[in-house]
C-alpha cells in the first residue's frame, strides 16, 4: 500500500512540474493577444491549406503577422462557438472564423455584437451573387465569401454507354427525366444511379435551389414548406429515387465515399468539393465526367445549384482590423491567390475577378480531359441566389421526419402541412 | 453509532471538499440552467417567458418522440442488459472455468473503445448487405436482408443492441466483484439440500446481488436517459425521427439549430424529473432507504 | 449431462468474447490499409501501417495530446478518489439525517445531461479567467476541475464503504488513531481494490472525456487525443488509415491501465475487506 501511494505522489509531482513549465506558454493566447491572429477552420486539406497559402501572401508584404490556424472539425467549431459566445465572455474566441454560409445567418442573429462589419475593407459585388445573402445582415457585410459549393453530376461514361446513354443525354435534364434515365439503366445493368442517405437528405437543399427558393420565405424566418412548389416536388422526386429502386442507400460519409469509389453507382450528384474523393480510385480514371446538376420540374428552375460553401468571419475583439486587413486583402482582392488555390488545392472560389485566369482552364485527364474548373464556373455564375435563412437545419430534420412519414404511407399534402406546422410551432423567430 | 458533537464535526470535514466541488460545478451550473429554462430567444437576445417552454414542449412532436424513444429504450434495454451482464458474470464465476482472465477481459473491452471506431463498425456490419444479414440469410432465419438503418423497429433495436454490446460488460465487473465476495459454502450448502443451478441463482445469486443490482439499475437508468453517443452516431436519430433521444434533441436544440439555449435548458430538465422518478421507484424497490 | 453444460459454457464466452473483440480486430486491421480500401470494407490485412504511422506522427501532434490526456486523465483520477472516498466514508460512518439529505441532493447533480450544463459552466470559467488565468480557458485545469468528484464516485464509495467492517474503525479509536488518520491508516488500504476499481472508471472516462474538453480547450498544444481523432475525420476527404491509426493508438493507454489493475478489480468492486 505504501509503495502504491509514493508511485502516485511522485507520478503527480513529475506531472505538476512539467505542467507548470509546460504551462507557461498556454496563458495568454487567443483572442486577448493581439500580435497574434488565431483563425479557427476544418479540413487541413481545404480550408486550412487555403488559409495558409494566404497567410504566404500576405506576409509577403506585412512582415512581422502571424497567424495561427486552429483545425477543428465543422460541428466542433460550431459547438465552440456556441458556447463561446453565449457565455458573452467571448474568452478564448478566434479572430477569424469560417463558417459554412447554410449557418451564417445564425450566427450573425443570434450574435449581432460578436461579428465586425467587413463592409468598409473589401467589395462583395467582386463575387459571386448567391454569395452576398449568407454573409451580410442589417446592412453590413460580415462575411468574406470563400468557396464555392457549385454542383455537378458526376456520371460514370462507361456506365451510361454500356446502356447507350452519353453524358449529353443527362445534360441540362430534370430529375424526373433523371429518375427515368436510371430505371432504364437499373433494368438494363443492374446499377444504381445514385447513392443516397434518408437520414441526410442533404440533396433536398441543392434540388430546392435550382428553383431559386429556400424553406423559407425572404426573411430567412418564416417556414415556407407546404404551399412551396419546389420543396414539394423536391420530397416527391427524393422519395421517388429510393422508391423506384435507383438509389443506393448510404448511411454515413465513408460508405457514400465508398458507393461511387466501389463502382456502385452511375452517378454523384454533388458540391464540387467531392472532386478529390472521386479521383481517389485511380482505377476509374478517365471514367468520369460532369454534367450539370439536373434541375427541379418547376418554373423558372435552372441547372445550376450550391452545396455547402463557407465564408470567413471576423469576431469583434481585440484585433479585429488586422485581421479583417488580412482577409480584405487575400481572399477579398487578391487574384494570385485565386490560381494558387486552384492549382495547389482544388478550392475554387467565387471572385469573379479570378475567374479568367488560366488556372482555371486546365484540363483533367481523370475526367477525360474535360476543362472541369472552367465548367464548374460557368455553372457557378447561374447559381440563383437565395437566403438561407435561419433555420436551414432545423426544417431539415422536421422534414426528415415527415418524409419517413410520408413513405410509411401518408400524402404529401398532410406531410409537408405537418412539416409546416411543426416549424412554426418550434422556431423562434 | 452513537457520535459525539466533534466528530459529527470532523464527518462534515470529511464530505466537504466533494461537497464544494459538486456544488460549484454542478449545482451553480445546474441552477443557471434552471433560470435558463424560463427564458427564450436565440443566442444571447433572451427574454423572460415564464412557463413558456415547458408548454412548448408538450405540443413538440418531436420532443414527445425523443420522450418516447428514451423510454423504450430505457425500458427494454436496461432490464436486457443487466441480466445479461449478470448471467455472464455467474458463468464466469465458476471457479474450474479456465481462461477467465481472456473472457473477462475480452467481454469488458467494448467499454473501452473509441466512439468513433464503434459507430463505424456498427454501421457496417448492419448496413442492408453487411455481414449480419449475410449471416442471418445463410442461416434461412431472415428470407430478405432487414433495413437495419432505415426501418423504424430495427432501428431502434440496432440501437439496443450497440448499447447492450458496449456496456454489458462494464456492469458485468460489477457483478462479479461481487460474487467473488458470495460464501462458496453457501452453494455448497444449498446443493447438499437439492437445490439445482435456477433455484441457487434465484434463491441465492440474485438476493445477495441486490445492492449491486439497485447500483447499475440506478446508474444504467441515468445512463440511458442521457443517452447521446449512439443514436448521434449510428442512426442519427433517423429513419426520421425514430431513434432520436432526448439528449441528442437538446445537443441539437443548442448547436445545430440557431441556438435556443433556454428551451433546450427546460428539455434537460425533463430530463432530471424522470430520472428522480425512476431512481425513487429503485431505491425503493432496492428497499436501500431507510 | 455435466459435460455438455461445460461446453455450452465455454461456447457462450466464446462467442461473447468473439463478438466483444471483433471490432478490435477490424481497427488493428484498418490500421494496415489505404483509406479507399478501408470505406470499401476490406478485412484483409494491408501493407499501409508504416505510411499510416508516419503520417499521423508527421502531421499531427500525437505526443502533446498523448501527454495532455494521461496528465488530464491522472490528475482527475488521483484526485477524484481522494477526494470521493473521503466523501464516501464520510457519508456512511458518520451517518446523520442532515448528512443523508445532503447526500441526495448531491445524487441530483448526475441526473442532467451535460449538455445543459455546458454553457452555463463554460461561462463560470469565463469569470475564473479574469482571476486566476492559470486555472481557466483553455488550461488543462479547466478540463480536470469538475471531474475531480463526482456524485457517481461518492455514491460508488459509500455504497462500497456499507460493507467494511465497521468495527475496524472502532479498534482504530481503541489504539488512539485520529479519525483522519482511521481512514488514511486502516480504511483506505483495505479499500485498494475499490480503487483500483474507480481507478480505472475514472481514468475512461477522463481519457475518453469528448465534450468538455472540446469547448473549454483552444489551443492546439491543449488539445487531447479524442479532440485529435476527431480532427482527424473532420476533412471532406478523410484519411480512414490515418483515422484508425491514432484510434488503436488512442485506445491502448485504457487498455492497459485495465490489464493493470484487473487484478484489483475484479475483487474489489464492492469493497472487499481482504486487502
Amino acid at each position: 500500500m505504501k509503495k502504491w501511494m509514493i508511485a502516485i505522489t511522485i507520478g503527480l509531482l513529475i506531472l505538476f512540474v512539467s505542467a507548470c513549465s509546460s504551462g507557461e506558454h498556454t496563458n495568454g493566447e487567443g483572442s486577448s493577444d493581439a500580435d497574434v491572429i488565431t483563425a479557427w477552420a476544418w479540413d487541413p486539406l481545404f480550408n486550412v491549406a487555403a488559409l495558409k497559402l494566404a497567410e504566404e501572401y500576405y506576409t509577403q508584404e506585412n512582415e512581422g503577422f502571424q497567424l495561427q490556424i486552429i483545425e477543428n472539425g465543422q460541428k466542433d467549431i460550431v459547438q465552440r462557438l456556441n458556447t463561446g459566445l453565449s457565455s458573452g465572455t467571448m474568452n478564448g474566441m478566434p479572430n477569424i472564423v469560417l463558417i459554412e454560409d447554410y449557418r451564417a445567418q445564425s450566427f450573425l442573429q443570434a450574435y449581432p455584437d460578436a461579428f465586425y462589419d467587413l463592409s468598409e475593407y473589401f467589395n462583395i459585388d467582386d463575387f459571386a451573387d448567391y454569395k452576398k445573402e449568407p454573409t451580410s445582415f442589417d446592412g453590413g457585410q460580415f462575411g468574406v465569401p470563400f468557396d464555392t459549393g457549385v454542383t455537378g453530376l458526376y456520371l460514370r461514361t462507361d456506365y451510361l454507354e454500356d446502356a447507350g446513354y452519353t453524358p449529353e443525354d443527362l445534360t441540362n435534364i430534370t430529375w424526373d427525366e433523371f429518375i427515368e434515365i436510371g430505371k432504364d439503366i437499373k433494368e438494363k445493368s443492374g446499377k444504381y444511379m445514385i447513392s443516397v442517405n434518408p437520414n441526410d437528405p442533404d440533396d433536398l437543399r441543392h434540388m430546392i435551389q435550382t428553383a431559386g427558393v429556400w424553406f423559407t420565405e425572404e426573411d430567412g424566418r418564416t417556414a415556407d414548406i407546404s404551399d412551396n412548389e419546389a420543396v414539394r416536388e423536391a420530397v416527391r422526386i427524393y422519395n421517388a429515387l429510393q422508391e423506384e429502386g435507383i438509389a443506393h442507400i448510404n448511411t454515413d460519409w465513408s460508405s457514400r465515399v465508398a458507393a461511387f469509389n466501389s463502382g456502385s453507382v452511375v452517378s454523384v450528384a454533388v458540391g464540387n468539393w467531392m472532386t478529390p474523393n472521386i479521383k481517389a480510385e485511380e482505377s476509374q480514371a478517365g471514367k468520369w465526367t460532369i454534367v450539370p446538376i439536373p434541375r427541379l420540374p418547376v418554373e423558372g428552375a435552372v441547372n445550376a445549384s450550391n452545396q455547402g460553401g463557407s465564408s470567413f468571419y471576423v469576431l469583434n475583439i481585440p484585433g479585429k482590423e488586422k485581421a479583417a486587413e488580412f482577409l480584405a486583402s487575400t481572399f477579398g482582392s487578391n487574384e494570385d491567390l485565386y490560381q494558387d488555390l486552384v492549382t495547389e488545392i482544388g478550392a475554387i472560389g467565387t471572385y469573379l475577378p479570378a475567374l479568367d485566369g488560366e488556372a482555371f482552364q486546365q484540363s483533367d485527364d481523370f475526367f477525360g480531359g474535360q476543362p472541369i474548373i472552367a465548367d464548374f464556373i460557368t455553372w457557378m455564375e447561374e447559381i440563383p441566389s437565395v437566403n438561407y435563412g435561419m433555420h436551414t437545419y432545423a426544417i431539415m430534420d422536421i422534414l426528415i421526419g415527415e418524409i419517413q412519414k410520408y413513405k410509411d404511407g401518408k400524402s404529401l399534402d398532410d406531410a409537408l402541412h405537418d412539416a409546416q406546422k411543426q416549424a412554426e410551432g418550434r422556431l423562434i423567430n | 453509532m452513537k457520535l459525539g458533537s466533534s466528530k459529527s464535526i470532523i464527518g462534515w470535514l470529511f464530505i466537504l471538499i466533494a461537497v464544494i466541488f459538486i456544488s460549484l460545478f454542478y449545482f451553480y451550473p445546474m441552477l443557471q440552467a434552471l433560470i435558463l429554462s424560463f427564458r427564450s430567444g436565440m443566442g444571447l437576445n433572451l427574454e423572460f417567458v415564464g412557463l413558456d417552454n415547458y408548454i412548448r414542449l408538450f405540443n413538440d412532436p418531436v420532443a414527445l418522440t425523443a420522450i418516447r424513444n428514451t423510454f423504450i429504450y430505457l425500458i427494454v434495454q436496461v432490464p436486457v442488459m443487466i441480466l445479461l451482464a449478470m448471467f455472464f458474470s455467474v458463468l464466469l464465476n465458476n471457479p474450474n472455468l479456465k481462461f477467465k482472465a481472456f473472457f473477462r477481459t475480452a467481454i469488458f473491452l467494448p467499454a473501452v473503445i473509441s466512439l468513433v471506431a464503434y459507430s463505424v463498425i456498427f454501421k457496417y456490419l448492419f448496413s442492408t448487405d453487411g455481414i449480419i444479414n449475410k449471416f442471418l440469410l445463410n442461416l434461412s432465419l431472415i428470407s430478405e436482408p432487414i433495413e437495419w438503418l432505415m426501418d423504424p423497429f430495427w432501428a431502434k433495436v440496432l440501437i439496443i443492441i450497440a448499447i447492450t454490446w458496449r456496456w454489458t460488460g462494464y456492469n458485468m465487473i460489477f457483478y462479479l466483484a461481487a460474487l467473488q465476495n458470495v460464501d462458496h459454502s453457501v452453494y455448497e450448502a444449498a446443493k447438499m439440500d437439492g437445490a439445482n443451478s435456477f433455484q441457487q441463482f434465484f434463491y441465492i445469486t440474485i438476493p445477495m446481488l441486490k445492492p449491486i443490482i439497485l447500483f447499475t439499475a440506478i446508474t444504467s437508468t441515468i445512463g440511458t436517459l442521457q443517452l447521446f453517443d449512439e443514436p448521434m452516431n449510428i442512426t442519427r436519430g433517423g429513419p426520421g425521427n425514430e431513434t432520436l433521444t432526448i439528449s441528442q434533441y437538446i445537443y441539437n436544440l443548442s448547436f445545430e439549430y440557431t441556438p435556443d439555449f433556454g428551451y433546450a435548458a427546460a428539455v434537460s430538465f425533463v430530463i432530471v424529473i424522470l430520472t428522480i422518478i425512476f431512481s425513487m421507484i429503485q431505491f425503493r424497490l432496492g428497499g436501500d432507504r431507510k | 449431462m455435466n459435460k455438455l453444460k461445460v461446453f455450452f459454457i465455454y461456447l457462450i464466452l466464446s462467442v461473447a468474447a468473439l463478438v466483444s473483440l471483433f471490432p478490435f480486430l477490424w481497427m488493428l486491421i484498418s490500421m494496415t490499409n489505404k483509406s479507399v480500401d478501408i470505406t470499401q470494407g476490406s478485412l484483409m490485412p494491408g501493407t499501409h501501417i508504416f505510411e499510416n504511422l508516419s503520417n499521423l506522427f508527421e502531421n499531427y501532434s500525437v505526443g502533446s495530446a498523448l501527454f495532455n490526456s494521461f496528465f488530464i486523465a491522472i490528475i482527475a483520477t488521483v484526485l477524484c478518489l481522494v477526494i470521493s472516498s473521503l466523501a464516501g466514508y464520510g457519508f456512511e460512518v458518520y451517518q446523520s439525517k442532515g448528512k443523508d439529505i445532503v447526500f441526495t441532493i448531491l445524487l441530483l447533480s448526475m441526473m442532467i445531461p451535460f449538455a445543459a450544463l455546458m454553457v452555463p459552466l463554460f461561462r463560470l470559467f469565463g469569470n475564473i479567467s479574469q482571476v486566476f488565468p492559470a486555472i481557466g480557458v483553455d488550461t488543462l485545469y479547466a478540463v480536470i476541475l469538475p471531474y475531480v468528484t463526482t456524485a457517481f464516485f461518492v455514491f460508488f464509495f459509500r455504497q462500497n464503504t456499507k460493507m467494511f467492517t465497521k468495527d475496524l474503525i472502532e479498534a482504530g479509536r481503541i489504539d488512539g488513531l485520529s479519525e483522519i488518520g482511521i481512514f488514511f491508516r486502516i480504511y483506505l488500504p483495505s479499500m485498494k481494490n475499490t480503487l483500483a476499481a474507480a481507478g480505472i472508471i475514472s481514468f475512461m472516462n477522463n481519457w475518453n472525456n469528448y465534450l468538455w474538453p472540446l469547448v473549454i480547450i483552444q489551443s492546439p498544444e491543449n488539445q487531447t487525443i479524442p479532440l485529435l481523432i476527431s480532427n482527424l475525420g473532420s476533412g471532406y476527404t478523410p484519411d480512414y488509415g490515418v483515422i484508425y491509426t491514432a484510434i488503436v493508438i488512442g485506445t491502448i493507454p485504457t487498455a492497459l491501465v485495465f490489464f493493470l489493475l484487473q487484478r484489483y478489480f475484479v475483487e474489489g468492486m464492492t469493497g472487499s475487506v481482504k486487502g
